[in-house]
């Protein structure tokens, strides 16, 4: 059994990978396509059936490879391969023949589920780096200015992350005693460690761009509109999730550590907060749902940052299960905008139907998923202030996507006997099916009635007067705060540059190189002198 | 010190390249290229029986020239570093060998012509240099092999015949000999004081006197000279650019490290470790400032040779961290600092090697180098814009690449060492790096204007020998650390 | 002694002048003044102790700087040939 556990885990890796390499050949290349859909699967069977095995490891002696899966992991592995499966399928519909696509898209998806099973940092760091850079290729798929744009900044943040993450990963291991590199042991020194804070302070940082954090989110409303359907959908469905099972991995829950924890509940609630607010200034459905994604993000990192000011143990599995049924639903919803793209005003409602559902699921109406996953997290947003501030959340979303199903409904195919190929109604339709139904099978729980439905109505209340007076609302550009960033940037950036290649300019001429010769040698002689 | 068994393998290396080099030069270009295909796999098997031999015994390979024992005789040493470095020059070499063939073979029934029989035997000759001087174990013998090595490398890099040539290697020439004879005063003050350039028998007697003092500046700053190290890099963007493709890789890739293993030699055998001391830190410090000036710079280079170029201005500032990193820290820090360094030298070798083979496809592919006009790039030469992209991700040091284990080893010992402030500039440096690999790729990614042609039909050989390059570093990452533990024999 | 200084003076002469001079035939004889004054010095070595070994250390160092200038001067000439001009004036890598 253990040995299955281990093939299947490595599987989840090699898999996407070994399919990439078929490319080599022209054939392959034609072929991959259509056969994105079943790179995900061995994740997907590794998540149902591995369990918790004992960690494979690879190199025992210098620790260089090793695989684990624990209850959170498989958790987020097994809903996020379901949505790379079902967005595969949909992508070799919506973009047939992109062969190019595929290859970024196999490679971004080996690091996606990378993360989820990732038992060391070496390795954790090479899966969060696949996935980070290889969404490059997705992002700027359509290569029009908008996505050059996107993907330009994507990517900037993207490595600035690596570069926070890189840092960290470096004190963790300093920190560690003895050789290993293992996750579980970096997580028992940390609290201990001399760099505690700046360690943590930097995992927040790299995460949180990831996930993203306010103000470290501005990537998300860019991205996701710029990307292709399929792209937009693992995107915000699993693709931020390496954000959050880095959280969910690298802070130490057993002791807790309140400061800390305050800090990221707070910040979590403030973007959760500004993901509405900013969301419903926005027209274009797809930046809907991506600051929806900004806000619901908030929501998972204010449950991991309170429950680790409690020290609450438990707060993993929890919010990995809130975050499994956003993974669901908010990968279903992105295909549904290119599914009710494509269909006209009389199907319409086969369409609007789901999407409604979906969208109070995520509000936490009671019988849907997403009362379940409001329900994981009780224990840590459960108790005053913070239940009044979560319950005011869920209001929040639902006003937001509302006004996200009032925008995709202006937007539908304009021959009202439009409809769209069947090769993109369908992962729609199991997207669907599983983010209203799987939490059931996976977390099921007793929801109490009233208190689940009132943020629903309150929400409702607010979308009407959205709706009357939401015309008046100030019009932000998509990325918000990036706007002031670029401009300063510009402003600081070539300046420095410019005055880097002066200088440079300067030292490499003849007379100055000579200087700088003769400086050299008498400044260690010196040096020397002065140690000797 | 004894000579050791395997020790004629130490000689056959430094012979066989020099006996290619005297018939192919006799017999004519037609020769020399056939001599040059069979020496590449020839000195691949040697390198590898070489590392394999050190591996075994876990202890340095020495042999005496004519089996005269040092102070009269010369010795010549395989410790881990020499055995590591002359398998990355045999790989390097034959990739060149087999890259350069598109551009000076001689066909069947051709006229024997200048260029071949020039590349090909100075091919030779700076491959003989380059085995000399990692493996030469006296100082004034290794001056030797620097010499060697600057004026092999100088006629690779002429070959064309440009005049903006002649200019750029002029002035590495004429800098490289300022670097020569700085280097030369200082071995002659040492033979002075001590009576011998041996280096081991120099590092059992150095003292930390006004005479050693002198000798150690000057040397010092002659082979930071020979390798550019801001701000003594005024000739390295020119000359590097300026050459042909295959002169390029072999000009960064390896000619600078050969400078480099030679400092290491000087610093970390020869002199004693109060002195060390005091100079490590000055050491890193243009280390740093190379890395963060060399990087900036490149982000606003307009053409991609001198890009690539000043990204060796960079990259050389990381094989200088590792001085105060090892200098004075706990064993375990030492090792972890000396591994990071020495596969820093490595994997940049086959990155850059790489870099600058790609950048030559992609130029020629386009008739030109201008960045902001290489839309289509990655179409006319799809395999060279993936090795140029690999190639930087282990400059950048992004997983897996060798690259990411030489700066994560630099990074974890300067934190170990408590001198985390070398440690933001390794990030830094890796955020620049970043910054001007990806302007080359966003631009050849671009799709071209819909009348564009290309220049020339690229040559598919030439582009897998770049991409198996680029490969190499990369792959390097995923060897087990433990494999590393090469460079640590005889240190 | 005064070979020391000598050899100093030419060091220090040489140094100059290749660093300033900006015509390269000048240059390339400030190098050979520069290596005579090594040259001297490892003289100055041998002297003092009746060392041969110095004297076989000049005579290659001596080769080297030999082939070195002839080198220097073919590209010189090479250039002159080329251009009409000998200077190496920094003016190529900024097109």
């Amino acid at each position: 059994m253990t040995l299955l556990a281990h093939l299947l885990l490595l599987a989840t890796i090699l898999a996407p990978l070994g399919l990439l390499a078929t490319a080599v050949t022209a054939q392959g290349r034609l072929r991959l396509p259509a056969l994105l859909v079943y790179a995900p699967l061995p994740g997907l069977a590794a998540a149902l059936i591995a369990g918790p095995a004992p960690p494979l490891v690879i190199y025992a002696d210098w620790l260089r490879l090793s695989l684990d899966l624990d209850a959170p992991g498989a958790l987020l592995l097994g809903v996020a391969a379901l949505l790379w499966s079902a967005a595969g399928a949909y992508a070799s519909a919506y973009l047939p023949g992109a062969t190019r696509f595929a290859g970024w898209w196999l490679l971004t998806l080996a690091g996606s589920l990378g993360v989820f099973i990732a038992g060391d940092l070496v390795t954790f760091y090479f899966a969060f780096a696949l996935v980070s850079l290889a969404a490059y290729g997705l992002v700027v798929q359509d290569a029009t200015r908008r996505a050059r744009r996107a993907g330009a900044i994507y990517l900037a943040l993207a490595v600035l992350g690596e570069v926070f993450l890189l840092f960290a990963f470096a004190l963790l291991a300093v920190s560690i005693p003895g050789q290993s590199l293992a996750i579980a042991d970096a997580v028992a020194a940390l609290p201990n460690s001399l760099v505690r804070n700046e360690t943590i302070l930097l995992l927040l940082l790299g995460f949180g761009l990831k996930a993203g954090l306010v103000p470290l989110h501005v990537w998300l409303p860019l991205a996701h509109p710029a990307a292709p359907m399929p792209a937009s959908a693992v995107l915000s469905g699993a693709i931020i999730k390496a954000g959050i099972i880095g959280l969910i991995r690298f802070l130490p829950f057993e002791g807790g550590i309140a400061g800390w924890g305050l800090a990221l509940g707070v910040l979590g609630f403030l973007t959760a907060f500004y993901g509405v607010a900013l969301g419903i200034t926005q027209r274009n459905p797809k930046t809907i749902l991506a600051y929806s994604s900004v806000s619901q993000m908030g929501v998972v990192m204010a449950a991991l940052g309170f429950g680790l000011a409690a020290g609450d143990a438990a707060t993993p599995l929890d919010a990995a299960r809130y975050a499994s049924h956003h993974v669901l639903a908010k990968g279903a919803l992105f295909l549904g905008v290119g599914v009710a793209l494509a269909t006209g005003a009389r199907r319409a409602a086969w369409i609007m139907a789901p999407v409604l559902l979906l969208v109070l699921s995520f509000g936490g109406l009671p019988l849907t998923g997403g009362a379940l996953a409001k329900e994981a997290t009780k224990a840590q947003l459960g108790a005053g202030v913070l239940g009044w501030l979560s319950a005011l959340s869920a209001a929040g979303t639902t006003m937001l996507m509302l006004h996200f199903a009032d925008r995709l409904r202006a937007g539908l195919a304009e021959t009202p006997e439009a409809s769209a190929p069947p090769g993109l109604i369908l992962p729609f339709a199991v997207m669907t099916a599983g983010a209203l139904l799987l939490p059931w099978w996976l977390y099921p729980a007793a929801v109490k009635f009233w208190p689940a439905l009132w943020p629903v109505l309150l929400g409702a209340l607010g979308f009407l007067a959205l709706r009357n007076w939401g015309g008046r609302l100030p019009r932000w550009p998509e990325g918000d705060v990036l706007i002031f960033a670029e401009r300063a940037a510009a402003r600081v950036a070539p300046p420095l540059a410019e005055r880097a290649s002066r200088i440079e300019a300067t030292l490499r001429a003849w007379p100055s190189a000579g200087l700088a010769l003769l400086v050299l040698a008498l400044l260690l002689g010196l040096a020397m002198a002065v140690a000797a | 010190m004894e000579a050791t068994p395997g020790g004629f393998l130490l000689v056959l290396i430094l012979v066989a390249p020099v006996t290619g080099l005297l018939i192919g030069f006799a017999q004519g270009g037609r020769a020399a290229e056939r001599i040059a295909l069979w020496a590449a796999p020839l000195g691949v098997t040697m390198a590898m029986v070489l590392l394999a031999g050190v591996l075994h015994a876990q202890a340095p390979i020495v042999a005496f020239v004519g089996g005269w024992a040092p102070p009269l005789g010369l010795a010549l040493r395989a410790d881990g570093l020499a055995a590591a470095m002359l398998m990355t020059t045999a790989v390097i070499i034959a990739a060149i060998t087999l890259f350069a063939r598109a551009d000076y073979t001689t066909l069947p029934g051709a006229p024997e012509a200048r260029a071949p029989l020039a590349f090909w035997c100075f091919l030779l000759a700076l491959w003989a240099a380059l085995n000399a001087a990692f493996l030469g174990g006296d100082l004034f013998n290794l001056f030797v092999a620097l010499e060697m090595l600057t004026f092999g490398a100088l006629a690779l890099a002429c070959l064309d015949g440009r005049a903006t040539q002649f200019k750029a290697e002029l002035r590495y020439l004429l800098f490289a000999l300022i670097g020569s004879v700085f280097y030369l005063l200082g071995t002659a003050l040492l033979y002075g004081a001590y009576g011998t350039l041996d280096i081991l028998l120099l590092s059992r007697t150095a003292r930390s006197d006004a005479p050693t003092i002198v000798a150690a500046s000057l040397m010092t700053v002659g082979l930071l000279g020979k390798m550019a190290l801001f701000p003594l890099h005024l000739w390295l963007p020119a000359a590097h650019a300026g050459a042909p493709p295959a002169a390029s890789a072999l000009l960064s890739g390896l000619v600078v490290k050969a400078s480099y293993v030679l400092l290491l030699r000087l610093w970390f055998w020869v002199m004693p470790a109060a002195l060390l001391l005091a100079v490590a830190p000055i050491l890193a410090l243009l280390g740093a400032a190379a890395i963060l000036f060399g990087s900036l710079v490149a982000l606003r280079q307009a053409r991609l040779k001198l890009l690539v170029a000043y990204s060796t201005v960079a990259q050389i500032g990381y094989l200088f961290l590792m001085f105060p990193l090892v200098a004075g820290s706990a064993a375990e820090v030492a090792e972890r600092a000396w591994t990071g360094g020495a596969l820093q030298a490595i994997s940049h070798a086959f990155a850059k090697a790489a870099m600058f083979l790609a950048a030559g496809v992609i130029a020629r592919g386009m008739g030109h180098d201008r960045i902001a006009g290489l839309h289509g790039a990655a179409r006319v030469a799809p395999l060279s814009v993936l090795a140029f992209g690999l190639a930087g991700l282990s400059l950048m040091g992004i997983p897996p690449s060798g690259g990411f284990t030489a700066k994560w080893l630099l990074l974890q010992s300067a934190l170990y060492a408590g001198q985390w402030w070398w440690a933001l500039v390794i990030v830094a440096g890796g955020l620049l790096t970043g910054g001007y690999v990806f302007r080359v790729l966003s631009a050849a990614m671009r799709a071209p204007s819909p009348d564009f042609m290309p220049a020339a039909p690229v040559d598919a050989r030439q582009e897998r020998v770049a991409l198996g390059l680029a490969i190499i570093s990369v792959v390097l990452g995923l060897l087990p650390l433990a494999a590393f533990g090469l460079v640590l024999i005889g240190r | 002694m005064i070979y020391g200084l000598v050899a100093s003076a030419l060091v220090a002469l040489g140094l100059y002048g290749l660093v300033t001079q900006p015509a390269l035939l000048r240059k390339v004889l400030a190098f050979n003044l520069l290596g005579g004054g090594v040259f001297l010095l490892f003289g100055v070595v041998a002297a003092r102790g009746g060392d041969p070994v110095p004297q076989a250390l000049v005579i290659t160092g001596i080769v080297v700087a030999f082939a070195a200038t002839a080198l220097a001067l073919v590209l010189v000439l090479r250039l002159f040939q080329i251009t009409g001009a000998a200077t190496i004036a920094e003016d190529e890598t900024r097109r």
